[in-house]
């Protein structure tokens, strides 16, 4: 168990590394705990604030222990969907892999140490969004300790199953990896596939509780209950855990506690058995078949035409992306598909409803003053999904240790900022497309108000795209082991959120203070404004070009 | 050629990685760049490469300054990095092109370029392929092949035989020579002391970030009087 133990520390270490670097006491570091501790107190401060409200809600009808079965599912949701986007890249595609291999460490003890990877990951999310509703709970219900000591058993016990399961579907996809004639068409097929799953189930489950919005809150607590009482059933530990922190019988949580105690160990036994005969099987199909598919074509001769240097440079970045499964899914597919999912999501629930909130949208749209508003809003939404495009804040970190590269090439650094910045900008444009093409399918919008939006839009776009190379590379993250650690473990991923909730934060502002102009000239006097901070971003990164990159050597 | 004039560089206040460093790499030169783990090889290397920052001094690359001048500076050498472990995910004749863009290397030669080096390296046949398929030693070549692609006046290279078999290992060295043969310049950082002393005109031993030693390996055995092998001899400088 030692070894497990000392396993997960250093495959924790190496993920985040650098991480553990910039979070340290030392050098610089109390302005940045100041801004973790912000974000943390923001997010935490957000959802106290909704756990109270329907906490609150659900008090005053006595109806408050489908709060605790709503938060406990939750947990174990979280850990699927988690899983389902880790378990495949701390599993398989990690670079330390083919280190790990040759040492003398048994089976058993590599893959608990990597589930414990997962688990501890999994249990700081829960921490935040878990731990946080269910205190509130207590805090609300004047709980006693009893309370507190389950919750705590909780919190520890339920993420386990899941994430078991999940890793389980995931080595049995990855098992047929030895069978693949290439790798990285498999990895990439493998997931999309498990990213598939989540949206599958992602869209399902929202249908259902969009449709409940509406509806009246006791029929919705009606509702509520109903669908708990059947997941209870498919989900045995969540049901004896609700039992336990709903009671007051000591007898009972022991019970309970215990009866969810044995069903995750026997779970951990059955997955240790099964993931030592598949886990390996895949891994080595993983890291030692062949890469590609090796061609023996032989090369146009169109192939050797020069190329201006702008194109081949933005065209490395694409292939960059575009190859690499992890980048892929995390830098340039959130684009297309976040817009366009969560779109599809809301607007069919809210069809559901008989149109209601869309009439209410074109009856907010009737009035000038209203119109500024719904520009704010669409605009404030474009910023939310433009959010999800990572390639500016990872354009540094991406290229790992090849980064030395950018600094010997006779090429400016400017210019290569510039490039590196072009497809987050590109595919920042895609999202404005899909989403002003459904704002126009829902609000018919004038051609001009749309033109307006475009610009503005896009501006803001190159702002966040500047911005956020900025911050790459103020803090890049080149010592990484997997891709995964740079497009998912990696805390710069809050400074696109900020950003996009600064911008809202200034969107809504200007609406408020606009309000009474007209639209157009309140519009103008926006896009002004996010151009000036753009030519500033601009001008400091073109002045500091060469004392920015003084991290990658 | 190369002129390394006074520089130092720390990485820690206090402390110096390489110290007041003066060193002149002419044309038609092989020079070999020696010392043990940490001396400051890659350091200097980083340095002279445009890498890392230089603290004091200055390095002319064909007397255009690195430091003032860089990608004037930049455009004179052909530089391979220890590690060719790059661009996984493009293919050979994909990170051979953006080279030949980045260096405009121009549209007629470009073609004729590729398949001479590719050709000598033997893997002309994998071009089509992403490099990620490729083995150590074929990344290793094709690194090679792009620093080479834009004909520079002088080559860099950080351990460049690393992970080569023999007969690729032979054909750089070969290049290398004609290299110089025809008035250019070879700098080449290696731990193969061997290689050094076969194909080296002058040697510059560096250890704790000062330069020990620097000429042929007929004035070293002259200075410390010792009809040996380089690996005594660099032996007894890097550990004095």
């Amino acid at each position: 168990m030692d070894k497990v133990i000392k396993l997960t520390k250093i495959f924790l270490k190496n993920s985040f590394s650098n991480m553990d670097a910039r979070m340290g006491i030392s050098s610089k570091s109390k302005s940045k705990i100041l801004i973790y501790g912000i974000l943390f107190l923001y997010f935490a401060g957000l959802i106290i604030f909704l756990s109270y409200n329907l906490l609150d809600g659900l008090i005053s009808i006595h109806q408050e222990t489908i709060f605790v079965g709503m938060i406990l599912f939750m947990i174990f949701g979280l850990a699927i969907f988690q899983t389902l986007f880790s378990s495949i890249n701390i599993l398989y595609f990690t670079k330390d892999n083919e280190y790990i291999l040759p040492l003398p460490l048994k089976p058993y003890q590599i893959i608990l140490a990597r589930t414990g990877v997962m688990l501890i990951i999994e249990y700081v999310i829960i921490f935040l969004l878990g731990l946080i509703p269910l205190v509130m709970y207590g805090v609300l219900t004047n709980a006693g300790i009893l309370y507190y000591i389950t919750m705590i058993c909780s919190v520890i016990l339920l993420p386990i199953l899941p994430i078991l399961l999940i890793s389980i579907i995931v080595m049995i996809i990855m098992s047929f990896a030895r069978f693949t004639k290439n790798r990285n068409r498999f990895q990439l097929i493998a997931s999309i596939l498990l990213i598939g799953i989540v949206i599958a189930i992602s869209v399902a489950t929202s249908g259902t509780r969009d449709n409940l919005t509406n509806e009246e809150m006791a029929q919705a607590v009606v509702q509520a209950n109903g669908m708990i009482e059947i997941m209870k059933g498919y989900v045995p530990t969540v049901d004896y855990m609700v039992e336990a922190l709903t009671t007051n019988s000591l007898f009972i949580v022991v019970i309970n506690i215990f009866k969810t105690f044995i069903i995750t160990a026997v779970g951990l036994v059955l997955y240790l058995i099964i993931s030592q005969k598949l886990y390996f099987k895949g891994l080595i199909g993983n890291l030692f078949g062949s890469s590609t598919t090796t061609s023996n074509k032989k090369i146009n001769q169109e192939k050797y035409q020069n190329s201006k240097l702008y194109k081949s440079y933005i065209g490395k970045e694409f292939k960059t992306l575009a190859r690499n499964p992890v980048f892929l899914l995390q830098c340039l597919l959130p684009a297309v598909l976040i817009p366009i999912l969560m779109v599809f999501v809301v607007y069919s629930s809210l069809n559901g409803d008989g149109g209601l909130a869309e009439s209410t949208i074109k009856m907010l749209g009737n009035t000038p003053t209203n119109s500024f508003l719904i520009i704010g809003i669409i605009l404030g939404i474009i910023q939310f999904f433009t959010m999800f495009i990572y390639i500016s804040i990872t354009a540094i970190s991406r290229e790992g240790s090849n980064a030395i590269f950018m600094k010997y090439i006779p090429v400016s650094l400017y210019r290569q900022y510039i490039y590196k910045i072009i497809p987050n900008i590109i595919m920042n444009i895609v999202t404005i497309i899909i989403s002003l093409g459904i704002a126009e399918y829902i609000l018919h919008l004038p051609v001009l108000t749309l033109v307006i939006l475009f610009v503005i839009a896009t501006i803001m776009g190159i702002l966040q795209s500047i911005l956020m190379i900025i911050v790459d590379l103020k803090r890049p993250k080149l010592n990484w082991d997997s891709e995964y650690a740079v497009a998912k473990q990696n805390m710069n991923l809050v400074f696109p959120v900020l950003l996009s909730m600064i911008n809202i934060v200034i969107i809504a502002l200007m609406v408020y203070l606009f309000k009474n102009i007209n639209v157009y000239l309140g519009l103008a006097m926006l896009g002004c404004l996010f151009i000036i901070a753009t030519f500033v971003a601009n001008k400091y990164l073109y002045n500091n070009q060469n004392e920015l990159a003084n991290k990658i050597s | 050629m190369i002129e390394i004039k006074n520089v130092s560089k720390s990485y820690i206040k206090g402390k110096k990685s390489v110290d007041n460093l003066n060193l002149d790499v002419k044309n038609g030169e092989i020079f070999g760049f020696l010392g043990p783990n940490g001396a400051g090889k890659t350091t200097t290397i980083r340095m002279i490469t445009g890498i890392l920052n230089i603290d004091e001094g200055d390095i002319l690359i064909d007397g255009k300054s690195i430091k003032n001048n860089s990608l004037e500076a930049k455009k004179s050498f052909g530089f391979v990095p220890d590690s060719p472990d790059m661009f996984l995910k493009l293919k050979g004749i994909e990170y051979l092109l953006f080279m030949a863009d980045i260096y405009d290397v121009p549209q007629e030669k470009r073609k004729e370029k590729i398949e001479e080096l590719t050709k000598k390296f033997g893997i002309y046949d994998q071009l089509n392929n992403q490099i990620q398929s490729y083995s150590h030693g074929m990344r290793q070549k094709i690194v090679i092949c792009g620093a080479l692609l834009a004909e520079p006046k002088n080559w860099i290279l950080d351990e460049p035989m690393t992970g080569l078999d023999p007969k690729s290992s032979y054909d750089l060295k070969e290049m290398m020579r004609e290299h110089a043969k025809s008035g250019k310049t070879v700098f080449f950082s290696t731990h193969i002391l061997e290689v050094a002393e076969k194909l080296c005109d002058r040697v510059g031993i560096i250890n704790n970030g000062k330069l020990v030693f620097v000429g042929t390996f007929d004035e070293m055995k002259q200075k410390f009087k010792e009809e040996t092998s380089l690996e005594k001899l660099f032996l007894e400088i890097t550990e004095k």
